[in-house]
């Protein structure tokens, strides 16, 4: 059996990275005592396995993460010994028994939903969505290791809207393409003609491919 | 910090690298309300949050000052350069992780002295920390700046800097003088008076109230008190029952990644050996060990605080440890099934290596390390390393038997009496120890050999036998790197080296006096910090420095002293006598070595001080 975890990344822990965060979750279920598991091996490492990265800067509503259990924990005794463990921050706020047979959550993960609130008012850049939705084509440039290439966001972009000054985004994040929330804002800022504002971002859910939460199969 | 100044750091967070490093909050993390008649101290580590989050010392003090109620301790380090900058151009003062108030509005400030290529970082974050550089410009309500740690066995060179040393073993000691300086506060006291309340704590050091005197040609010639509260000697601290000693049972836990990230047990403090270029071996006399009971307690507190995955035994000589099998074999009990490795780090080659390895079969394989130091035995003698080359290739070969297959060998170049045949003796080791990887069936050796020879550059270090002794010039250390670097060209080793250039500036800030204060300060104002990293480091902006101040420092680096010249540090009684580093100076010379001192006292100066050195 395995745990599926929906977890915050709130305040000052969204300067964690994917990194800090794997580890500060993996010492927070080693001193918790819940019964985790280990890999084989000679340097054998505690299984634990994130729905999807996210980058230091965001914030994270409900992220989600699994692991598999070696013996059953009730879900609201993994709760609480869990967020024993943890700091407010990083709070466990939900836990899902699934059977071993339920598909991976990173598997089943589709899109995302994000809140980008421009830190000054940003009036330019929010009339300019309906305009940039409409394009058929949206190029964003886009670094890889070897260079940089000419990407089209628009069939990534599942969804935009302008909600009390603030942006509310829907991008895919699968293995088919991914839009991250810095390149939606650059790309709309280029098509607006104004500089990319500085944002507070948040990911607010994870969603599968029926656009229902990732936790809830 | 006000609500403003909180938004401007938060965008502050959002640029710069790493920023996990500056915003505190760790599991574990003190934080303590700042109230009246409660005396708040701020360690200061003037290294990065990587480095300062690996060192056991600030743990200790952390712990020390924490559990007692009248006081508070919080911590700060040293911002990369994107950080240190962009508080300058917000308008944020250096703050501390726990309550983020600037250094300024702190009762005590002290910073740990590890390393000499450090001070810059204190400079800048006092600066940046809203505190004057300069201890006779600090006012009634700035900061007490105190030291401590290895390197403030010669303070001198931070004199105008540090307004109070400490000298030795800080745990006991931390708190008397935040004691002091807390209820100096409440009394009203004036700043000087409580300096002199300062210089009255056994081991306290305050550099304001002593005068230095030069000769013409630059040497010292007088150093004595200018009031009668000040000590003409200043004996160092010592924990002498390591058992009974602060130990912290919870350690801040990083988020970001630590240089050494884990459980650090401390088994032993001080060294028996002698090796006559080792600093620390002379300072931290005498041996005390703590016993594997109270190292198991720790271990499983710290375990439980922090869920490490790994542990690491600290120590001068951790196979000199006399309880090193039965802690190994309880760490090993007691851990059995939690996935907690063990890691053992630099293990003399003449401890009882075989057994550990081979009770090691549950412990982490880290690959063997070991410190030659020198390339051949005439020298080795003369720097008293009391390991045969016999003795070193029987330990790699029982490595490599027992499947390990990286060998790292540590060794210095420009050693007191070297020659060009002791610099390709390095070589001619490192190719036997790759013989003896050979020399092993193909089926019985692990794939892939890996020999690391590292060569630092000798610096002459105050406090042990060498500290008459000159430092090779630059030119000379690049030539024999080169000789040895054309020897090294052996399959399957890797050979390290360093520019000289940052062992020349230890070498003078470790034996100059209180003439480098400006030297530093200048430093300082034509940019210079960061040195102990390469990306940072600008040896011309040290060497304008020097001039600028009028300071030579070819004249400390490179000078051989004579026998009874004055030393900055001769004040400072680390327990060692100066007779004694001067015998072992002359039986250096001689290429005689001297016996390990549990085989016999080797009548170093400790034994003056009652209950200090066991019979």
């Amino acid at each position: 059996m395995k745990m599926l975890v929906v977890y915050q990344k709130l305040g000052l822990h969204r300067f964690l990275g994917h990194l800090d965060l794997q580890r500060a979750m993996q010492r927070a279920l080693r001193r918790s005592g819940l019964p985790v598991c280990y890999s084989q091996g000679f340097n054998p490492h505690l299984l634990l396995s994130f729905a999807a990265p996210l980058s230091v800067g965001i914030q994270g509503e409900r992220e989600v993460m699994e692991l598999p259990l070696g013996e059953p924990v009730a879900e609201q005794d993994f709760l609480r010994r869990l967020n024993a463990a943890l700091p407010e921050g990083l709070k466990a706020l939900q836990a899902r028994l699934l059977g071993d047979d339920a598909a991976p959550a990173m598997a089943r993960l589709e899109a995302a939903v994000y809140t980008i609130v421009p830190r000054e008012a940003a009036p330019e850049l929010l009339a300019a969505v309906p305009g940039f939705l409409a394009q058929t084509a949206i190029p964003c440039l886009r670094k890889t290791k070897s260079g940089e290439r000419m990407d089209d966001l628009r069939p990534l972009v599942y969804n935009l809207l302008v909600k009390q000054g603030a942006l509310h985004a829907v991008l895919a994040i699968s293995e088919r393409g991914t839009a991250r929330p810095d390149q939606l804002l650059a790309s709309l800022a280029a098509f607006a003609g104004v500089a990319p504002p500085r944002c507070a971002i948040t990911r607010a859910a994870l969603l599968d491919g029926r656009m229902a939460p990732l936790e809830d199969p | 910090m006000n609500r403003d100044m909180g938004q401007r750091l938060e965008m502050l967070l959002e640029e710069v690298q790493r920023p996990a490093r500056y915003t505190g909050g760790e599991v574990n993390a003190i934080k303590k309300e700042w109230r009246p008649g409660r005396t708040a101290f701020c360690f200061a580590f003037p290294d990065t949050y990587e480095v300062a989050m690996s060192h056991l010392g600030m743990k200790i003090i952390y712990e020390a000052v924490n559990a007692r109620e009248d006081m508070l301790c919080e911590r700060v380090m040293m911002p990369w350069a994107d950080m240190a900058d962009g508080l300058k151009a917000a308008g944020i003062p250096l703050y501390s992780l726990e309550s983020r108030r600037a250094l300024s509005e702190f009762d005590a400030v002290g910073f740990t002295l590890q390393y000499e290529m450090s001070y810059t970082n204190i400079l800048a974050m006092l600066d940046l920390g809203g505190i004057a550089l300069r201890g006779g410009q600090r006012g009634e309500r700035a900061p007490f700046v105190i030291a401590g740690g290895p390197c403030a066995a010669n303070p001198e060179p931070l004199a105008e800097v540090v307004d109070a040393f400490l000298m030795g073993d800080g745990e006991t000691a931390t708190v008397q003088m935040l004691e002091v300086i807390g209820a100096g506060r409440r009394e009203g006291l004036r700043r000087e008076r409580i300096l002199l309340r300062l210089a009255g704590i056994p081991g306290v050091y305050v550099p304001s109230l002593y005068e230095s005197v030069w000769h013409e040609d630059g040497t010292l010639a007088a150093f004595t008190p200018k009031v009668e509260e000040a000590p003409a000697r200043v004996v160092k601290r010592v924990e002498t029952d390591l058992d009974a000693a602060c130990f912290p049972a919870a350690m801040p836990l990083p988020y970001t990644e630590a240089v050494h990230d884990r459980i650090v047990l401390e088994i032993m403090r001080g060294c028996t050996r002698g090796c006559r270029f080792c600093q620390a071996g002379m300072l931290y006399r005498p041996v005390r060990e703590r016993s594997p009971g109270k190292l198991l307690e720790q271990a499983q507190a710290l375990f439980e605080a922090t869920g490490y995955e790994e542990i690491s035994l600290s120590s001068l000589s951790t196979g000199d440890y006399s309880q090193l099998l039965p802690l190994i074999r309880g760490l090993n009990e007691r851990f059995e099934g939690r996935r907690v490795s063990l890691s053992l780090p630099s293990l003399r080659v003449d401890g009882p290596l075989q057994e550990v390895l081979a009770d090691s079969g549950r412990v982490k394989k880290s690959g063997l390390t070991l410190a030659p130091e020198a390339g051949t035995q005439r020298l080795r003698d003369v720097i008293n390393k009391g390991v045969t080359e016999e003795d070193l290739l029987r330990a790699v070969r029982e490595a490599f038997e027992a499947g390990w297959n990286s060998v790292k060998l540590y060794f210095m170049i420009g050693l007191p009496t070297e020659t060009d045949e002791d610099v390709l003796g390095v070589a001619a080791l490192a190719r036997k120890v790759v013989d003896c990887y050979y020399a092993l069936p193909r089926e019985k050796r692990a794939r892939g050999l890996k020999v690391v020879v590292s060569a630092s550059t000798f610096v002459p270090k105050p406090f042990t036998p060498f500290q008459w002794a000159a430092q090779d010039r630059l030119e000379e250390i690049r030539r024999k790197q080169g000789l040895l670097r054309n020897a090294l060209n052996i399959r399957g080793v890797t050979f390290n080296w360093h520019d000289p250039e940052t062992s020349f500036l230890e070498a003078c800030f470790a034996r100059g006096g209180r003439e480098l204060s400006p030297v530093l300060l200048r430093a300082y104002e034509l940019g210079c910090r960061l040195d102990g990293w390469s990306e940072h480091f600008n040896f011309q902006a040290w060497l304008q420095a020097f001039s600028d101040a009028g300071v030579d420092p070819a004249f400390i680096a490179h000078r051989a002293r004579e026998k009874d010249e004055r030393f900055p540090w001769d004040f400072v009684d680390i327990g060692v006598t100066r007779g004694y580093l001067w015998l072992e100076n002359e039986r250096a010379l001689r290429g005689q070595t001297t016996p390990d001192c549990r085989e016999g006292c080797g009548h170093c100066g400790l034994r003056r001080f009652e209950g200090m050195c066991p019979e």
